[in-house]
């Protein structure tokens, strides 16, 4: 017979190292035509780093997305970014080169103030355009104010660092506060126990996770449905084996991961409650994605037939066990 | 395992006098041109076609597991690492370097951009290869049928959803 149930999985997670130092560089040279060279050593593995950090400096200078020239985790130019690692990057190297286009943005600032005779907190930089508040329509463009600081001979560039502030854990009580920012999530997973053959089918994955600001929703709906899925892996399939000190399930062939056939259907949300310290409020949500979903599997799976597996994965074998003691 | 012939490239040592021996002449399509090619009788296609400067087509478990090495050979995919580089002789092989060029992208690849279904990219070759494999025979698949095209290639990043919804998206624009 199959049985279905449904199971909750919460959970929270420190952004960055542990109780540990652990800064990230950037820095932003605004060039002539207005475009931007940022150099992070934030590593791209795919997360989408190198297109959030170009957000959030086109952001900032009000320029395309497409005007900036992201150089990443070349060791021989870029500044320390730390580890891609602690679902930090986009928080970390994020205010990095948050605060490196700040600092560049300030001389342009400087010069736009001159030219237009105001405050420097009347200027406004958007769409390459810079224009005085509520004067939208008598505006420079980027490059002539960038010309402008050229022809005094001001550099606009920046550079910024970011370390979560953060204290060590004491050694005997565990106490402190090791980290500057947490992320926080809630997934509701429905299965389908099948109590002849011990399966569990995952059918669908409701994973809604507050992110602080969602820089990129598309690639924040890419983690969490990637991560959910190694979640998955982890509840039903993902074991290393080890006998006499060597590792039985080395390949694909006896680890098994999920594979397009095991992904249920994803209801990725983005909760957005802005953190903050964080750049234009942004925390992480790498590792965050993957952590509820093991709990709230086998939780489904208790509330379809009523048992308490404790040891993941969730094999086939410990359901029928288990259900077997149970009768 | 670091097994020295696993590497890619890498060739099983070959004594001197059985040089000759074990090379042979194959002619065949390659992504619509046509190629003739001295190989080693016992290199891999993946390996042959590395050495050839075609690295689009990733080397991922080299055991026929992850799918990374996808090709298409005479309209069915294949794992290149299980493939010898002489079974192609007299047949027609695509690798992602024929799907499409950075000037025209192939619909695939501009909608595997535009749904966000790449993110290290490493399975993505494979992946757009399987969904090609698909469309070339069906134009017209069910969800479940583009879910099933693709289980045999194994993505760490995306959990899948927004590589079918791509192949999905290619399939309404044409319909």
């Amino acid at each position: 017979m199959k049985k279905r149930g449904v199971g909750i999985g919460c959970m929270w997670y420190g952004i960055g190292n542990t109780g540990l130092p652990n800064p990230a560089g950037a820095f932003v040279d605004w060039k002539d035509d207005a475009t931007v060279s940022l150099m992070v050593g934030a590593a791209d593995i795919g997360q989408g780093s190198n297109t959030v950090l170009a957000q959030i400096v086109a952001e900032e200078l009000g320029v395309g997305y497409e005007d900036v020239l992201v150089t990443s985790a070349d060791t021989g130019v870029t500044p320390d970014g730390g580890a891609t690692s602690a679902s930090r990057q986009t928080y970390i190297s994020g205010n990095a080169a948050h605060l490196a286009a700040q600092e560049a943005k300030k001389v342009v600032l400087e010069e736009a103030k001159e030219m237009f005779g105001v405050e420097k907190n009347q200027v406004i930089i958007r769409d390459r355009r810079v224009f005085v508040k509520g004067q939208e329509e008598n505006y420079k463009s980027l490059e002539e104010v960038i010309g402008g600081c050229r022809r005094k001979g001001k550099m606009t560039i920046g550079h910024g660092w970011f370390n979560p502030d953060t204290t060590g854990l004491d050694g005997e009580t565990g106490a402190g506060s090791p980290y500057d920012t947490y992320a926080f999530a809630t997934q509701i997973v429905e299965v389908e126990v099948d109590t002849e053959t011990g399966q569990v089918e995952v059918l669908q994955i409701i994973a809604a996770h507050d992110v602080g600001r969602a820089i990129n929703p598309l690639q924040v709906e890419g983690q969490i449905e990637g991560g959910s899925t190694m979640g998955l892996g982890l509840a039903l399939y993902e074991e290393v084996k080890v006998l006499d000190g060597k590792i039985k399930t080395p390949s694909f062939a006896t680890y098994l991961i999920p594979t397009s056939m095991d992904v249920p259907t994803m209801h990725p949300l983005i909760v957005e409650e802005p953190a903050e310290s964080g750049p234009f409020g942004a925390k992480g949500v790498g590792e965050p994605a993957l952590i509820p979903t093991s709990a709230a599997i086998a939780n489904a799976v208790f509330n379809a037939v009523g048992i308490r597996i404790t040891e993941l994965p969730i094999t086939p074998e410990k359901v029928l066990d288990q259900l077997a003691e149970n009768q | 395992m670091d097994v020295p012939w696993k590497k890619p490239g890498a060739k099983l040592p070959v004594l001197e006098g059985d040089k000759n021996m074990s090379k042979q002449t194959i002619n065949f399509m390659l992504n619509s041109q046509k190629v003739s090619a001295q190989v080693e009788s016992d290199s891999r296609l993946v390996d042959f076609l590395h050495e050839m400067g075609l690295t689009g087509t990733k080397l991922g478990c080299g055991e026929g597991d992850c799918g990374a090495c996808t090709v298409i050979i005479d309209g069915q995919t294949a794992n290149s690492c299980l493939v010898l580089a002489p079974q192609i002789d007299g047949k027609e092989v695509t690798t992602i370097e024929g799907l499409g060029s950075y000037e025209q992208l192939h619909p695939l690849q501009e909608a595997f951009i535009e749904e966000g279904a790449v993110q290290c990219g490493f399975c993505t070759p494979g992946m757009l290869l399987s969904a090609k494999a698909l469309l070339d025979e069906n134009s017209n698949p069910k969800r479940e049928e583009i879910i099933r095209s693709i289980s045999g290639n194994l993505c760490r990043c995306t959990g899948y959803t927004k590589i079918a919804n791509a192949i999905e998206k290619v399939v309404r624009s044409k319909s």
